[in-house]
């Protein structure tokens, strides 16, 4: 709360016990924020419908860009009354000593007594009063005094956020250094890699091609990095055992890549000759008709091995249930949760969820790849301990009410609590 | 006669009964509907079918594939003209969507995001008429816009289906002033980051182009902060996932979700943890919400197709995993002869 | 619905649909017209949204809309094998903020919420204020303690599955697997509304047969 805020706290009460001994004893008087008529003959009375609002507090909204102003208020005395007339409130602003203008209105069935008023600006001063609003009249409380909104460079209602995200990044970098200096990261074995030399070679013995399709988003899907990965070791493999391929792909950024990596494979692979740019293709952006073209092709080309790498959305089953229907062996991976089920149906082997990224660590050896899958067994590991730790201790707070469990399980849900 | 001059007279077939079929439309016949006896007739009619492929199965004659396709087509399509009707039970967090939009008073801003197109159409369109039909019955104004080209398209057809009944024509809604179409922007999750701090900066017009500061519904709309509820109807990317983490869980709005069936399983956590308000998954989940909102849509009438096809799918899973069975046993006995 | 779109949208459903049959022309022609029509609907998307509309229009009032504009240009680059490697300087800025936004986005509300959600007491006598002693409630939080930490385990990578390790793991696919199902399940339903809605199409809009 600001200090002119508190100033005008500390006086109100004082202030208001006056006020409200003058309108008990003396019921009919005229209010000082009233427009002032020309001429009041002595002998009409003033009638006073309601109380105004009392201690108005306006306060700066924490951890913005200064383009927030918090107020909120008690409301009028007479609210507690059965006949009250109180029909709302409404809310007057002044900016930078100038003239009081109407902010907002507010019904009588919004109970929060509080207002954000978001259209003020860092450099300004604002000034409030809140008006309960009868059928004939308004009755203002006292003014706040000037208040400017501050800036804050940080959210620290995000501390936490931060601390673990400078702990998994941390982990994440010092086991990529840890890679790059040679030392040998365990990672473990990854069923279905195993798989993917014999698919390759099944497609050759059988003289038939090998369809990669490397999922429907963008350069700028992890998943996609990690199927592209996966596809250089796969286009070593067709290099050397010379087999065909086919990679229709649904972007251009895709394709680009893909024809590079395919490219690198077959050099490395000694037979820079063989390779050619139509063994990738761009079809089209539409989801379904990227399918419709694949499936054609499926159809028409009966490839002996089929890679469903990347992310996938609705296609999924499609792609499967058409390769599965040409007898093609068949291995998926993607780390969307909702075709997973298709492809572990429909395909011969799955590599689910993260599997996919270990994969393209595992195959690849890149120290930054390894290093980041290995960081994030960091994360995985702290959760593991947050979650038992937290489970005991709130079965221990809940079932036994003991006091450091309670305190434990508390701090816990204020660290791992985004709001 | 020869396999292709099967599939020619089959296709001529097709192509005179519906020459035959649109004749009868346009010429003002009336829809087909089956009486309850004639719908019960042709449910145990299709049972008994389903027993006999049990039986084959069993014997060792195995059906093929397009079979299957013709059950499930048959199954799908019969119950549409049947005059059945399924009772669906409202599940806890369609109540719990139905309830965040009952709740709020008179006047209060509704956000609708459409992020879904045409192919998501039959799951999605029936929950937003439900959601656009309730809250203009309880005199809530209506924000829409779309992350998805076609979104905003589905919301103009949503808003005049709405419209065909008179209970809503007879209120007088203003466009501009009770409902607004905000269009379409690109950008994905960074529209939705975007809005956190301007709406207007985002949506500089609305989709027929009138300018953001001439919709009298918008004009004092600055952000998330002066909607009172969200909804997001969503079938992929961008969808509900990009609106928990960026307007939830940064701008703590009160989001509650439409989605398809196929996404749906992954919300539910979020539901959970308290970030979702609300979820309707699928199409079961839309005839639940017109059920509570007692209005009979699309949802509704699909249920019972809906149902249909999920028995004959059960049924060929367990005809499927009897043959397996059966074949396995046949290769362990085929291995023990001498 | 006029005459021709009725007619035009059951030739290409059956059209489609026919590929159920086997690949035959008519599925051919009606894919050839989808990917066409479909790739041209993104140009015209990409074109009057974005181009037009958020760039020409938006470039007076926001001069910093050039720059998205420039690492767009450099990104077509690549087209040009000797300056190719130019387009790594926007590929990398796209990577990198996208990557930036989304870390904290899935850092927040998937892993930290998701966490504090898992936390939940399994025993309790108090009630009210998060804890509950019903039966069914202890089991369910058990079941989503269980299949939570077990599922981590599965995917922890830096340990070999082999002995208590391998068998929470195991327990861990088991749970993984059962949600498969249930994915699956909850998916089957969505692909037959969708089959519903266009025999809907099929059975109403065109032939009438069905109200």
């Amino acid at each position: 709360m600001s200090y002119h805020s508190r100033r005008c706290l500390r006086s109100l009460p004082t202030i208001t016990a006056i006020v409200s001994c003058l309108l008990l004893a003396l019921p009919f008087y005229a209010s000082g924020q009233e427009p002032v008529t020309d001429s009041v003959p002595a002998d009409t009375a003033v009638v006073i419908e309601a109380a105004p609002p009392t201690t108005v507090l306006s306060s700066d909204h924490k951890y913005d860009d200064g383009d927030q102003i918090n107020l909120s208020w008690v409301p009028s005395i007479d609210e507690t009354l059965k006949d009250s007339k109180v029909i709302g409130y409404k809310i007057y602003r002044a900016e930078d000593g100038g003239e009081f203008e109407l902010l907002a209105e507010i019904p009588d069935v919004d109970t929060t007594n509080a207002y954000a008023d978001q259209e003020v600006e860092h450099g300004h001063k604002y000034a409030y009063y809140v008006a309960s609003v009868t059928e004939t009249g308004e009755y203002a409380s006292l003014e706040t005094m000037p208040l400017e909104p501050e800036r804050e460079w940080l959210d620290l209602n995000k501390a936490y956020l931060f601390i673990m995200a400078l702990i998994i990044s941390g982990a994440v970098i010092i086991y990529v250094e840890t890679a790059k200096r040679g030392k040998e990261l365990f990672v473990r074995k990854i069923a279905g890699l195993e798989a993917i030399d014999d698919a390759v070679g099944r497609a050759t013995e059988m003289g038939r091609p090998v369809l990669f399709i490397p999922g429907i988003h963008d350069m700028d899907d992890v998943q996609t990095l990690a199927a592209l990965t996966i596809l250089g070791r796969v286009a070593r493999t067709i290099a050397d055992y010379d087999t065909k391929i086919f990679m229709p792909v649904s972007r251009s950024l895709v394709m680009t890549a893909a024809r590079e990596t395919i490219k690198s494979s077959y050099q490395a692979a000694g037979r820079p000759d063989a390779y050619n740019d139509d063994m990738v293709n761009y079809v089209t952006d539409e989801q379904f008709g990227y399918v419709a073209a694949v499936d054609g092709i499926m159809v028409r080309e009966k490839p002996a091995t089929v890679f469903l790498l990347g992310a996938f959305f609705a296609e999924s089953l499609i792609l499967a249930e058409t390769g599965n229907s040409v007898g093609a062996i068949q291995i998926a991976g993607t780390a969307r949760p909702a075709q997973l089920p298709f492809f572990i149906a429909a395909c011969d082997f799955t590599l689910i969820g993260e599997e996919l990224f270990a994969a393209s660590a595992y195959l690849s050896g890149e120290p930054r790849q390894l290093g980041s899958l290995k960081g994030q067994d960091v994360g995985k590991a702290i959760a593991m301990v947050v979650i038992i730790g937290g489970v005991a201790t709130a079965t221990l707070a809940g079932a036994w009410q003991m006091g450091f469990a309670e305190s434990i399980h508390g701090w816990l849900m204020e660290v791992f609590s985004t709001n | 006669m020869s396999t292709r001059a099967k599939e020619l007279v089959a296709l001529l077939a097709i192509v005179v009964l519906a020459v035959i079929a649109y004749i009868r439309k346009v010429g003002g016949a009336g829809p087909i509907e089956f009486s309850s006896t004639m719908s019960v007739v042709v449910i145990c009619l299709i049972a008994l079918s389903l027993l006999w492929i049990l039986v084959l199965t069993i014997k060792g004659r195995l059906i093929g594939r397009r079979v299957v396709f013709i059950y499930v087509g048959v199954a799908v399509s019969l119950p549409l003209f049947m005059s059945l009707t399924q009772k669906v039970s409202p599940s806890p967090e369609v109540i719990q969507l139905y309830d965040a939009i009952t709740e709020l008073p008179e006047g209060s801003k509704v956000l609708i995001s459409f992020d879904y197109d045409p192919p998501s159409a039959p799951e999605l369109q029936p929950m937003a008429e439900s959601i656009i039909r309730l809250c203009m019955q309880r005199d809530l104004k209506v924000i829409m816009m779309g992350l998805w080209p076609q979104g905003p398209q589905q919301a103009n057809l949503a808003v005049e289906k709405v419209f065909e009944d008179t209970a809503i024509t007879n209120k007088g809604l203003k466009y501009g002033v009770d409902y607004v179409n905000l269009g379409f922007q690109t950008g994905n999750e960074f529209v939705i980051q975007r809005m956190g701090s301007s709406f207007e900066s985002m949506f500089s017009t609305d989709y027929e182009g009138t300018p953001y500061q001439e919709l009298p519904l918008v004009r004092n709309v600055k952000n998330f902060s002066n909607i009172d509820y969200s909804v997001n109807l969503s079938a992929g990317f961008p969808g509900t996932v990009e609106w928990v983490q960026v307007a939830v869980d940064r701008y703590g709005v009160q989001l509650g979700a439409g989605n398809t069936a196929v996404q749906a399983p992954q919300m539910y956590v979020y539901l959970d943890a308290g970030q979702l308000k609300g979820l309707v998954g699928g199409m079961s989940g839309a005839s639940e919400f017109e059920d509570l909102a007692e209005y009979h849509g699309k949802g509704t009438k699909y249920m019972l197709s809906q149902s249909f096809a999920h028995v004959v799918v059960i049924a060929f899973i367990l005809i499927g995993n009897v043959a397996f069975f059966l074949g396995g046993r046949k290769s362990a006995l085929k291995g023990q002869e001498p | 619905m006029d005459h021709v779109s009725v007619w035009l949208g059951a030739f290409l459903t059956l059209g489609i649909l026919s590929f159920l049959y086997k690949d035959n022309p008519w599925y051919k022609l009606c894919e050839a017209i989808f990917v066409g029509a479909s790739a041209g609907y993104w140009v015209i998307v990409l074109w009057w949204d974005n181009l037009v509309g958020k760039f020409y229009e938006g470039v007076g009032d926001d001069p910093a809309l050039w720059v998205g504009m420039i690492l767009g240009v450099l990104m077509l680059v690549r087209l040009i094998p000797k300056v190719g490697w130019i387009s790594r300087w926007p590929l990398a800025f796209i990577v990198g903020a996208t990557s930036g936004f989304w870390m904290m986005n899935y850092l927040g509300s998937n892993i930290i919420e998701q966490v504090g959600a898992t936390i939940m007491p399994l025993l309790s006598t108090q009630v009210g204020a998060g804890f509950d002693a019903g039966v069914w409630m202890i089991l369910s939080r058990l079941v989503v303690f269980v299949g939570t930490f077990t599922g981590l385990v599965y995917f922890f990578f830096s340990k070999e599955h082999k002995g208590a390790f391998g068998t929470t793991a195991r327990v861990g696919i088991f749970f993984i697997m059962i949600t498969f199902g249930a994915s699956f399940g909850y998916t089957v339903m969505s692909r037959m509304s969708l089959l519903i809605g266009r025999i809907d199409f099929i059975l109403g809009d065109w032939l009438g047969l069905i109200n």
